[in-house]
């Protein structure tokens, strides 16, 4: 097929492959420059980071789900085969144990002999292992826990939003992440080298590379070719991206999409899990951080090969794992390199994803989705505030945290409330932008982090009085926010929501990494008035009441921390009812019909950004004023995984599910009530976190508060007296599965009207002239109006559950 | 002779609520039957339970002799059981060559016998299937449902979304599909008077009621009563029996949207 080339369509290429070219020959005429990007650690860092990318794109490929915790599985692989190598011992997740409970009351009880029978950690082998029983037996393992997580995860969800399957797979990155740190705490663990190669140098000419890394390249690329055959030349391939795309196709053709996907699950965990095991052997090491934040170059590489393409994803993932040594070498070598404080900025390598994946989506997106681009799937409904939760919900609640927030909670319980507090902040800023406008961002706590320090030098270096500081930080996060919002301009769903990790990634290591601006090991010191710092333990008298008990944290910051809630919360709630917050919904439903109606995609959604930010912002000055110093801890990026992961949860849609993301968030009342009442260690608070993802995700893609809603209207429906049933005039499949589905505000009568005045979309409209029918063309009225939704993309308004799955 | 198909006092639906409704069926090998009724009737339920694609209530649906209760879906098609779905469900991102060898795959069908149904897909054998135009994407999905060599085919609404003129094309193909290969159909169409043509008996569901099933001829020979299940009591009765306009949502769409005009003609570049 050929298809005329348009020139901006050759200027999209060609550009970017000519500065690549460019940057190629500078790099290879210098020769300092050329050993260090062609250096053996840059290959093996480059082989690891090309096996996770192909790992994405087969579970993409063969069930629609980007999995963020592709490297994670590399990491466990690593630890698995370690921990075989050494010990003979296969470590066990630890479950939690149903049992728990009641031995937590039975010790509050005041026995503390009494103890329930617990999981089994491990199973043993005996003594240590030989390299091929090792290594066979992670494979399994790891074959086994891809088959564990298409069956127990990604299958139940495979009608699910796609933020739905995002944010299990977050949930499945926090728990590997939280099973290796309770087994093997956060220190590196030492790997045995491969029996097979050694690190004798090889000249290959241009360069040198030990045997083991040379051997780790030839794998991989053996590898990325053979499963271009596999999908590109055989029929399993080739069912794996029908069945991906249709699923219903598919089975009416005999092929079983559900296994199709198991074997590509099991097909990367495997390959991942392989390079995962090899490259830590060619390291000597492992630790459960380095490999798991990988999945950023790794996406990115897969960006490139647009989540298809094997041989590009391959050449990506090399060239973003290789320049890394080179970066760094810069830094240390070149007088231009960007300083900061006569230091080279930290995390320039990690800026080059950033760069790779905003001038990826920005030469290949679109400001508004083609036709029979799907969009970010059904998400979940999006009630307005009734003006009595308005009126007495808001006060109700607040008063209900206050009071004994104030005057009853034990310091660790206040701590809980107030760490809830905040978090309920940073749930409703995505909120604003994930529940109202259907954009996924990961970056909010970098968000927050910036204002945070941003506070803490304006008011201890230029010495602002209180709330003014707020302002402006919440000022940058809103510029920031901003320039997040412009790539956002043009791509939505997955591909923002890894722009938005890459951006998160960045800003960790550029600016919260970075000794000039953080304020070294002890985090910047924020200046905050007494009645607010939560370290002051002085108890104060209003209108006769005691306020304190004399201990820390101070009850005044909880008070701080709630009426900047309670103020958001409104702001939040107030904007849903707003016409903007109508457009914003309209803009989630269908971007394309938004912009038919009038609405201003681009200023809507520069908008909602600008808000989201600016609530992110002032959380992170309330995080600043509350702790009194700001250490980058609080901000990395997967505290925004994090986030998102419990405002999802919490019900992503509307301020009850922010709150009730605020009341499961890690260190919030529900962790705090489980540690101090059940007595959980803080240990598990992870593991747990990361599991309850999982799980809540999988039952209940709609959220806690979403789900209790639905409950509570079938509660009340049940409850009423029956009004006589109405039998069911359609049964077209398609209408079924559309009535099935909540019914969303698509754009509200007086959202088109006052912007597009007499709208031309009106149903009822005279029969245009051209509407004359032939004798025999008298269309098929029904039969034409639900084509218009199956012929566009075969699924996009047709079917919702299929619409999510060919996503 | 055994039936391919049998349908026993079938009840299924969606979240409970029976649509179609102790319904009685069986088809033949080397025979069409008719599916008819008005939109709601509860046509491609029956179809989408008997695919296994949604599940029985009671009653029961025997494919070549073997019940559907509890079987994966994806294990009568590799018997011989081919289904083309409402929306077609083509594999967009697949070329056309690549849809039809999906098909083969399992059956070790004929591609050639196939397409010489349909020589206008030849030209476009590298065409990824989502750039055809709707069809030329009707004629790939019967095209493809005929790769896997069908004892049994169930074609629902074969004419949605194509110009009349088509559809007079493409129903007859399925005459000539089943002097070949001696395969049975079940056929669910709207245009009823193009729909009796072809078949040799035919069923009318209305509501998920079985109301009328015999010979073409028989049925035929009721078309008023055939019309007024269309268009409900008193309707009119004029001969327009495929405009259906009792249903209420769909009147404003009595205006043809711009979106079906792109389908009016089989124009190799498609409508995108």
């Amino acid at each position: 097929m050929t298809r005329p080339r348009t020139p901006s369509a050759r200027l999209r290429t060609g550009v970017p492959a000519l500065v690549v070219v460019a940057l190629l020959a500078v790099i290879l005429a210098k020769g300092d420059y050329r050993a260090n990007f062609f250096s053996g650690g840059g290959f093996a860092l480059g082989a690891l980071v090309a096996a996770i990318a192909l790992g994405v794109v087969v579970t993409y490929r063969g069930s629609g789900v980007v999995n963020l915790a592709g490297a994670a599985v590399a990491m466990y692989a690593a630890y698995v085969y370690a921990d075989l190598r050494a010990h003979g011992d296969l470590f066990l997740p630890p479950l939690p144990n149903p049992l728990a409970p009641i031995e937590g009351l039975v010790h509050l009880a005041g026995d503390d002999s009494f103890a329930v029978p617990h999981w089994p950690t491990s199973v043993s082998f005996g003594t240590a292992m030989g390299f091929w029983p090792a290594l066979v037996l992670a494979l399994v393992f790891c074959a086994l826990f891809g088959l564990v997580l298409h069956v127990a995860v990604f299958r139940p969800l495979r009608h699910a939003p796609v933020l739905a399957k995002v944010v299990a797979s977050v949930g499945v990155l926090l728990f590997l992440q939280a099973v290796v740190v309770r087994r093997f705490s956060t220190t590196t663990q030492v790997v045995g080298p491969l029996p097979f190669v050694d690190k004798t140098q090889v000249d290959l000419g241009l360069f040198k590379i030990t045997q083991e890394q040379l051997f780790v390249v030839c794998l991989v690329l053996v590898l990325a070719v053979a499963l271009w055959a596999l999908f590109g030349r055989s029929r399993f391939g080739l069912a794996v991206r029908a069945a991906a795309e249709n699923e219903k196709g598919a089975t009416v053709l005999g092929f079983s999409a559900d296994r199709l996907a198991a074997a590509t699950w099991v097909l990367s965990t495997v390959v991942t899990g392989l390079l995962g095991i090899f490259v830590a052997s060619v390291n000597s090491a492992v630790d459960p951080n380095t490999m798991p934040a990988l999945i950023v170059p790794a996406v990115t590489a897969a960006l490139v090969g647009g989540f298809t393409s094997f041989g590009w994803t391959t050449l990506a993932a090399f060239g973003l794992g290789m320049q890394v040594s080179l970066v760094t070498f810069l830094g240390a070598n070149e007088s231009w390199f960007p300083k900061a404080g006569g230091l080279p900025v930290p995390g320039v390598d990690l800026l080059v994803p950033l760069v790779v994946i905003v001038a990826v989506l920005a030469l290949r997106g679109q400001s508004l989705p083609t036709r029979g681009v799907l969009g970010p799937g059904r998400l979940p409904f999006s009630p307005s505030a009734r003006p009595w939760a308005l009126r007495y919900g808001g006060p109700g609640l607040a008063v209900v945290a206050l009071i004994p927030g104030v005057f009853f909670l034990s310091p660790a319980m206040r701590d809980g409330l107030t760490n809830t507090l905040t978090g309920i902040v940073i749930c409703l800023s995505i909120v604003v932008l994930t529940g109202f406008i259907g954009q996924i961002s990961l970056a909010q706590t970098s968000f927050a982090g910036l204002s945070a320090y941003t506070v803490a030098s304006l008011s201890t270096h230029h010495g602002w009085p209180f709330p003014l500081p707020i302002l402006a930080g919440a000022a940058v996060a809103v510029v920031a926010g901003v320039l997040v919002a412009l790539p956002a301009l043009r791509v939505r769903g997955v591909h923002l929501a890894i722009a938005t990790l890459a951006f998160a990634v960045a800003v960790d290591k550029v600016v919260f990494a970075n000794s000039w601006i953080n304020g070294g090991f002890d985090g910047a010191t924020v200046t905050t008035p007494d009645l607010l710092r939560s370290q002051d333990t002085a108890t104060h008298e209003f209108l006769g009441v005691t306020i304190g008990d004399g201990t820390q944290p101070n009850p005044l910051t909880l008070v701080f921390c709630l009426v900047v809630v309670v103020a958001l919360g409104y702001l939040v709630a107030n904007l849903r009812r707003s016409l903007t917050g109508r457009q914003m919904l309209a803009i989630r439903s269908n971007e394309r019909a938004a912009a038919a109606a009038g609405v201003n995609v681009a200023a809507v959604k520069v908008l909602a950004f600008g808000v989201s930010a600016f609530i992110a912002g002032v959380g992170g000055a309330v995080i600043a004023y509350r702790t009194g110093n700001v250490t980058p801890d609080k901000f990395l990026y997967d505290k925004s995984l994090m986030f998102f992961a419990f405002a999802y949860l919490g019900g992503i849609a509307s301020v009850t599910g922010a709150v009730t993301g605020g009341l499961l968030v890690g260190g919030g009342l529900g962790f705090t009530v489980l540690n101090q009442v059940f007595g959980l260690p803080d240990e598990f608070v992870l593991l747990l976190g990361g599991l309850g993802l999982v799980v809540t995700a999988v039952l209940n893609p709609e959220g806690v508060a979403g789900k209790a809603r639905t409950d509570l209207l079938a509660l009340r429906r049940r409850l009423r007296p029956p009004a006589p049933a109405d039998p069911p005039t359609s049964t077209d499949s398609a209408t079924m599965a559309d009535s099935s589905t909540p019914a969303e505000p698509l754009i509200p009568a007086d959202t088109a009207t006052p912007t597009t005045g007499p709208t031309p979309t009106v149903p009822s409209a005279a029969p245009t002239p051209n509407a004359a029918p032939t004798p025999n063309a008298a269309p098929t009225p029904v039969a034409s109006g639900s084509a218009a939704g199956s012929h566009v993309s075969g699924s996009a308004g047709a079917t919702p559950a299929v619409a999510g799955e060919a996503r | 002779m055994t039936a391919l198909l049998e349908i026993d006092g079938l009840y299924s639906g969606y979240a409970g609520v029976a649509m179609v409704r102790d319904l009685n069926l069986t088809v033949h090998a080397g025979e069409i039957v008719a599916l008819l009724g008005p939109n709601g009737a509860g046509k491609t339920t029956t179809l989408l339970t008997t695919s296994g694609l949604n599940p029985v209530m009671k009653g029961d649906i025997r494919v070549f002799g073997r019940s559907v209760r509890g079987r994966p879906a994806h294990r009568a098609p590799r018997e011989g059981l081919a289904h083309v779905l409402e929306d077609r469900s083509l594999f967009y991102q697949l070329t056309v060559a690549e849809n039809l060898r999906l098909a083969a795959a399992r059956s070790r069908g004929d591609l050639d016998r196939a397409l010489s149904y349909f020589p206008a897909l030849e030209p476009l054998l590298g065409r990824r299937a989502g750039l055809l135009s709707g069809g030329e994407q009707q004629m790939l999905a019967m095209a493809r449902a005929l790769t896997s060599k069908p004892r049994l085919l169930m074609v629902d609404e074969m004419s949605l979304g194509l110009a009349p003129v088509i559809v007079e094309r493409l129903l007859p193909v399925l005459r000539r599909i089943v002097d070949d290969t001696g395969a049975g159909v079940l056929l669910v169409e709207q245009h009823v008077h193009l729909a009796l043509e072809v078949a040799d008996r035919a069923a009318v569901l209305v509501h998920g009621d079985l109301v009328a099933s015999g010979t073409t001829a028989e049925i035929a020979g009721r078309a008023a009563a055939l019309e007024s299940t269309y268009f409900g009591a008193g309707a009119r009765t004029d001969d327009r029996t495929d405009d259906r306009t009792d249903d209420p949502k769909a009147a404003p769409d009595a205006v043809p949207d711009a979106d079906a005009e792109p389908d009016l003609d089989a124009d190799p570049e498609g409508s995108r």
